[in-house]
């Protein structure tokens, strides 16, 4: 009883705590609301009013190869990776627990490694006289070295490195929540593994996979560093284009419209994540 | 029989062989950066004609790299503590808080963990470039705060959805003031959620390249920074001496976390 009437008088004297909000929520508002939304203004307004902007970068070949490629680049990193993935957080998930806090520490010195280092890394291992080029010449698969960088070839394998990590560890949590014993029963009806896994496996592990695989596009969608330094300038992606639109040709309206599309595209899949696995999942569990 | 894994028979051993191969391309970069800071080809020959540590004399005898290093620490810290704070209030209200649109606002406040960062860049380039504020550290405090907070609220808000409020109410009950609770009682109990907050949060401003090329200055350059200028110029060694050093930052930023996890669950 006594307790009660405690509590309610604790939180009515923090009114439901919205003011521990106001922080965190004049920052956002500030510095990250405010800005977006001007930049967005600035993709209608710089240099006359208008939509001029939207049809100028719709209506260019130029821009709209850049778009594809930025799509085309990103459903190919998320195959390979939720390809690559699958088997390692399958067995993640059903590993001794000494095996599995190895692989979990590869990981996670992989995924915490800078950013430009595990580039440059790739920058190095790749390039026409790189390590990979004269171990397959060594080797004899190949006689001649293989393009690898400045390519899509060379992007892909830097991005799927980069999104590896983000696919394999919300998996392990998929693929740990199924029960065994279902499996069980279904060999026991006389599946053989294969449909087991086809029928049983695969669906149970989808909604994960679909969770991460679309956060993978996503992530893919906007990213910078990796394709501008492993692509070639023959095949730019969109966040390159919109950096190089503003830093480079100080074009601000169309810099700022290539922006505003990415945005919507982003925040679409982004919804479309959230309707599939429910905001908490999304987010990582709050 | 999928899921059991001492009865699997030769799947087993290919899907280990397929994890084993996984594990090799992870560390693959890491360890191949190690060593070539190591070796003495200047064209990053490999394996290395010979061994020598004449990189990371090159890499310290150039006070601008010190410089950026310790720039990014700078910002990369007060990030954090920023970060934490406000990260901890906001935890509070999200996960005590009831009142309408907290859903929203939760979903606002993780934003900028999903929106391309390259649209954040040039919204806040242009935006601090009319303020004044573009290459100073406050600028970049803010900026990084902003992309850093969800990396601090998310462990935190798990962290207190985890702990039992009636053990707060209890020292309440006892005589304590709300804020003593949360201080002695409920910080405490958390303390591991805040710690990953703190670590991922400076993590997140002191690896963050995509708003730090915009706002940077000649005379402000964080460590990514400076990399990036290095990497568009020439593939030097130094480069990898440098990032060596970060991969031993890494590991020991990892060795810290494992033994903390260690120390607070016993």
């Amino acid at each position: 009883m006594s307790v009660e009437t405690e509590q309610s008088i604790a939180t009515k004297r923090m009114p439901a705590g919205l003011g521990g909000l106001l922080p965190a929520l004049t920052l956002i508002g500030l510095f990250f609301v405010v800005p977006v939304l001007a930049l967005l203004l600035r993709s209608v307004t710089d240099p006359a009013p208008g939509l001029q902007n939207y049809t100028a970068l719709l209506g260019d070949g130029t821009y709209m190869r850049v778009f594809f490629n930025t799509f085309l680049v990103a459903a190919v990193v998320t195959i390979v990776t939720v390809l690559v993935a699958f088997p390692v957080a399958w067995m993640l998930a059903i590993m001794p627990p000494a095996l599995a806090s190895v692989m979990f520490g590869i990981i996670i010195l992989s995924m915490w490694t800078n950013l430009l280092t595990r580039t440059y890394a790739w920058m190095v291992l790749l390039q026409r006289t790189g390590v990979i080029n004269r171990a397959l010449m060594a080797t004899g698969i190949i006689d001649q070295p293989l393009p690898l960088i400045n390519n899509l070839t060379g992007v892909t394998i830097g991005m799927v490195y980069i999104m590896l990590p983000f696919m394999i560890l919300p998996l392990v949590g998929t693929l740990r929540a199924i029960d065994p014993m279902t499996l069980r029963a279904a060999a026991l009806c006389g599946a053989s593994p294969f449909q087991a896994f086809r029928r049983i496996l695969l669906p149970l592990s989808l909604p994960g996979v679909a969770a991460g695989g679309l956060m993978v596009f996503v992530m893919s969608l906007g990213y910078f560093v990796t394709p501008a330094l492993l692509g070639g300038t023959s095949n730019m992606m969109l966040a390159e284009m919109i950096a190089q639109l503003i830093q480079s040709l100080l074009n601000w309206g169309l810099g700022s419209a290539a922006a505003f599309i990415l945005l919507i595209v982003t925040m679409a899949l982004y919804a479309l994540q959230l309707r599939l696995v429910g905001a908490r999942r999304a987010t990582g569990g709050i | 029989m999928l899921l059991d894994y001492d009865h699997m028979g030769w799947l087993k051993t290919a899907l280990l062989g397929f994890t084993a191969l996984v594990a090799a391309f992870l560390l693959l970069p890491v360890v191949f950066i190690v060593l070539l800071s190591f070796g003495s080809s200047r064209w990053l020959a490999f394996p290395p004609p010979g061994w020598t540590l004449n990189w990371y004399q090159e890499l310290f005898a150039d006070p601008s790299w010190l410089e950026a290093a310790l720039t990014s620490a700078r910002i990369a810290a007060l990030t954090a503590i920023l970060a934490v704070l406000i990260g901890l209030l906001a935890s509070f209200a999200l996960v005590r808080g009831e009142f309408r649109g907290r859903e929203i606002l939760r979903g606002l406040l993780l934003t900028p963990m999903v929106l391309p960062v390259v649209v954040f860049a040039i919204a806040i380039y242009a935006f601090f470039l009319r303020l004044g504020l573009g290459g100073t550290t406050i600028g970049f405090v803010v900026a990084h705060t902003v992309l850093a907070l969800p990396f601090a609220i998310i462990p935190i808000a798990t962290a207190l959805e985890g702990f039992d409020k009636s053990i707060e109410d209890a020292a309440i009950v006892c005589g304590a003031s709300p804020l003593q609770a949360k201080l002695r009682i409920t910080l405490p109990s958390i303390r591991i959620g805040i710690f990953s907050a703190a670590i991922f949060s400076f993590l997140a401003s002191w690896d963050e390249v995509v708003v730090a090329i915009f706002m940077a200055s000649p005379t402000l350059q964080t460590l990514p920074v400076k990399i990036w200028g290095s990497l568009r110029a020439d593939l030097s060694p130094v480069i990898a001496a440098a990032s060596s050093l970060l991969v031993g930052l890494t590991l020991a930023l990892m060795i810290v976390a494992a033994l903390l996890r260690r120390k607070f669950k016993t």
